[in-house]
Formats: C-alpha cells, structure tokens, sequence
C-alpha cells in the first residue's frame, strides 16, 4: 500500500505536509499512466500537474477515503480525455512526435534511469517499451485506458469500473477486447514472446 | 453440455478472479475445446508481453508546504476574542470611574447615568403664569396701537393744515396780481386778442381762395390736355385711314393696268396666231 488512509485524512483537513507527501507518492504513476496514454512526455507532464492541482482543489470533498486511488485516477482519465479532445482539435503534433535523439535534444535526460544497468540492455529495454508503447497505442481510448489502469497501474476491476464510472462487467469485457486486440497488433509487428527473449 | 464462457468470465479466469466452482466449469470447457484454451493463452502471452513496457521514470515537482504548522498564541483567534473582551472590560471600568456611573431601578423603570445629577430648582410659588404672560403681552399690543394710531391721526392733521396754507398763499398772490391791472390794458389786451383774430381769419380765407385757383386751374390744364390727347389721336386714326384707302387705291391702279396690258397683249398674240 503507498499511503495510509490517516495520510489522506490528513490531507483532506488542508494539511499541507500531507497533501506534498501525497504528490510524491502518487506523481510517478499518474504521469506514467499519462505517459502511456498519450505516449507523449508534456502532455504527460499536463495531464500529471492539473491532476494534483484539481486534488489539491477538490480533496476536502472526497467522501470516502478508501476510494481516494479511484477518485484520483478518474480525475487524470477526465484530463487524458480532454487534451485528446483538444489535440483532435487542434490537429497538431508535438515536437516529440519527430523522435528525438540521444543526447541534450532529447528529452531522455530529464528523466532519471538506473544507471547500475548495462547501458545497451538498457537502450534494448528502452527501445522494446517504445515498440510495446507503439502497439498500446493502436487501440482505441476507452481499451487503452482499462489495459493501462489493470496491467500498469495494477487497479482492480472494482477499481477501475469506479474511476470510469462503468460497470465490471464493462471493465473487464474492454479489457478481453483490448488484449485481444493487442496480440492481433503484435502479430501483424510480428513481436512474438520468442523475439522478446532473443532481443533481450 | 450447452455452456460458453463469455469474455467477462474469462478475463476473470486470466487474473484468477473466478470462484472454485466456475474455474472447474470453465477448466472442463476448455478440456473440451482446447482452441478456446489456446485463444485464452495468447491472451495470457499478451500480457507478459505488454509488461515489457518500461515505466518511465520521472522526479515529481517541488511542492512549497508550510512547515509552521504551529501557530503562536499571538496568532489564535482565541487569545485574540479573550483580548478584547478584556479590553472592553477594563474601558468600561476606567469610563465608569472618571464619569461615576449610577444605576437606579424605581418604579418599573431603570436608570444608568455617568456623571452628577443635575438638580432640578423648584418653580417660585410668585413666578408669573401663562395667563398673566399672555394678559402682558395683550395689554402692550393695545397701547403700542392706540399710540400708533395718535400718531397717525396727529401727522395727517398737520400735513392737512400745510396744505390748506399752502394753497391759500397761492391764490392770494393771484388775487393780488389781478387787482393791480387797470381798465386800460385790459382793453389793450380785448383789441389784441380781436386783431389777432381778425388776422387770423383773413389768412385763413386767403390760403383757401388761393389754394381753389391753384385746383382750378390745375384741373382745366388737364381738361385741355386730355382735349389735345384726343385730337391727336383721332388724326392719327384719319390718317392712317387715308394712307390705307390710298394703298388699295394704288393696288387697285396697277391691277387695272395689268389687265389692261394683258388685254392688249392678248389680240397681237391671237393675230399672230393666225
């Protein structure tokens, strides 16, 4: 468990030590959970910054405690929606869209990696992670956000079927789609579990 | 047997969700058809695939907390409320010192004044009345008119008297005038006023004879003007009435002798016809 319900308590009684403590421990897996939504750093980034202000905002009005993980995340999937709403708008593209290389233009190094690993397992890593990234992106949103939330976030189907408002039935029938979906993906990139091993 | 799972029930059976009994269900399904189990295990294979995917890591930004959570006493609203209800005390008390407050209750009614009392002096038994204030005022109002109207009466009289005195030294001066003239310039002055007339009339009548020449004469000026205007003009009508008579004349001349030429003309011509 990342946090205690007391921490919450505290935090929705506006003590501010406990709203920081909040952000450190839930930063990381709201913009990873952006970061793979959108496969896009800022917007990751965007989606990460509004999500802790509308909690830091909305907190005291959280009813139940134990359902702060739902609430939470409900809050990032409503701003991931509504930059998708804004980038089919705009119909721009970011800058990281053009595939930025190693080096200061990337923006690779401002992100911290663990530097005890061999750095071209890492780099085989990294690339891998793009590629399975690349797939998750084919599918449609509403998959997109079941398979991040249950296979990288770890959220319960009850979880899950609170911060999106749905059923569980719901849930999990986007969920065999989207699985589904993703080894017909896999197939026609011809990325088999054999290759996987072989690369790594 | 006629059952088949639906996607719910086997993505259920992917993260070990299922109860005993409808694992064994579904376990004897998949012994029965094992294509089914193979498509469940790719969807297996999938997510240990899917978990390749790095996450990424990323240093949350700095949040600014307030470490003093403590706050002084100076700042609490308590201390503040007990302050100034001790400041309010402690004012009323010093107000009530230097002014000396006193409370009374008599007869329903409560009194708190600062201060001394203010004694009230007792009204003379001899001191005047309404009444006798009105009777004072009446009376006064009732002398100042009668003396005004004494007044009044006494200025009209002596400017009457003026007047009359005035007026009487006027008319004897007149009188005294009058007297003084003898028979004499009056008949001087009668024979001035009738010559004087007599003038006057004589021009009157001789502006007026004058005056009707003058009209008469103007009128038989334009009497022979308008006599000579008419006769010139009834010349000018008889002749022009004779210069038209001697046009047709003259017309009636050269037509004859054109005929007449013509007729002479005429038996040469025929002569030299035949």
């Amino acid at each position: 468990m990342m946090h205690s319900d007391a921490l919450i308590a505290r935090a929705r009684e506006g003590d501010k030590n406990a709203q920081g403590k909040l952000v450190q421990l839930w930063y990381k897996r709201i913009y990873n959970f952006s970061y793979k939504f959108f496969f896009d750093h800022d917007l990751a980034m965007e989606v990460a910054q509004k999500t802790f202000i509308s909690m830091h905002k909305n907190l005291a009005g959280l009813q139940e405690v134990t359902r702060f993980k739902s609430w939470l995340y409900t809050i990032a999937v409503n701003y991931c929606r509504e930059e998708t709403r804004k980038k089919k708008a705009s119909r721009s593209f970011s800058l990281n869209d053009l595939n930025p290389g190693d080096g200061e233009e990337s923006y690779y190094w401002e992100e911290s990696h663990q530097r005890h690993e061999n750095p071209e397992r890492q780099l085989r890593h990294s690339e891998l992670s793009d590629l399975l990234q690349k797939c998750l992106m084919e599918l449609n949103p509403e998959q997109r956000e079941v398979v991040i939330m249950k296979e990288y976030e770890g959220l319960k189907f009850r979880e899950i079927a609170e911060a999106l408002n749905i059923s569980e039935n719901t849930v999990k029938s986007r969920m065999y789609y989207g699985l589904d979906g993703l080894k017909k993906i896999l197939e026609q990139k011809q990325i088999t579990k054999e290759n996987i091993g072989y690369e790594l | 047997m006629n059952y088949k799972p639906d996607e719910s029930t086997l993505i259920s059976y992917l993260y070990d969700e299922l109860s005993d009994k409808e694992k064994t269900k579904l376990e004897n399904y998949f012994q029965q058809h094992p294509e089914e189990l193979a498509k469940w295990r790719a969807l297996g294979d999938v997510r240990d695939m899917m978990s390749f995917a790095q996450d990424k890591e990323v240093i949350a930004p700095p949040v600014f907390v307030d470490d003093s959570n403590v706050r002084s006493l100076w700042q609490s609203s308590y201390f503040k409320i007990s302050i100034g209800i001790a400041a309010s005390i402690v004012f009323l008390l010093v107000a009530g010192k230097i002014l000396g407050p006193e409370i009374s209750y008599s007869k329903g009614e409560l009194k708190i004044s600062f201060g001394n009392k203010k004694v009230v002096e007792p009204v003379p038994a001899n001191s005047l009345t309404e009444e006798k204030v009105r009777e004072m005022i009446s009376a006064s109002l009732a002398s100042n008119n009668e003396k005004q109207q004494t007044l009044k009466e006494e200025d009209e009289k002596r400017l009457m008297q003026s007047l009359v005195d005035m007026n009487s030294r006027k008319m004897d001066v007149l009188a005294k005038n009058a007297s003084l003239a003898s028979r004499e310039q009056v008949q001087a002055f009668v024979a001035g006023l009738q010559e004087q007339n007599l003038k006057l009339m004589k021009d009157y009548f001789q502006l007026s004879s004058t005056e009707q020449k003058k009209y008469m004469e103007s009128l038989l000026t334009d009497f022979s003007g308008y006599l000579q205007e008419q006769r010139k003009q009834d010349l000018q009508l008889v002749e022009s009435q004779m210069k038209y008579y001697e046009k047709n004349n003259n017309q009636f001349k050269q037509e004859t002798e054109q005929i007449l030429t013509s007729l002479i003309a005429s038996p040469n011509r025929s002569k030299n016809n035949y």
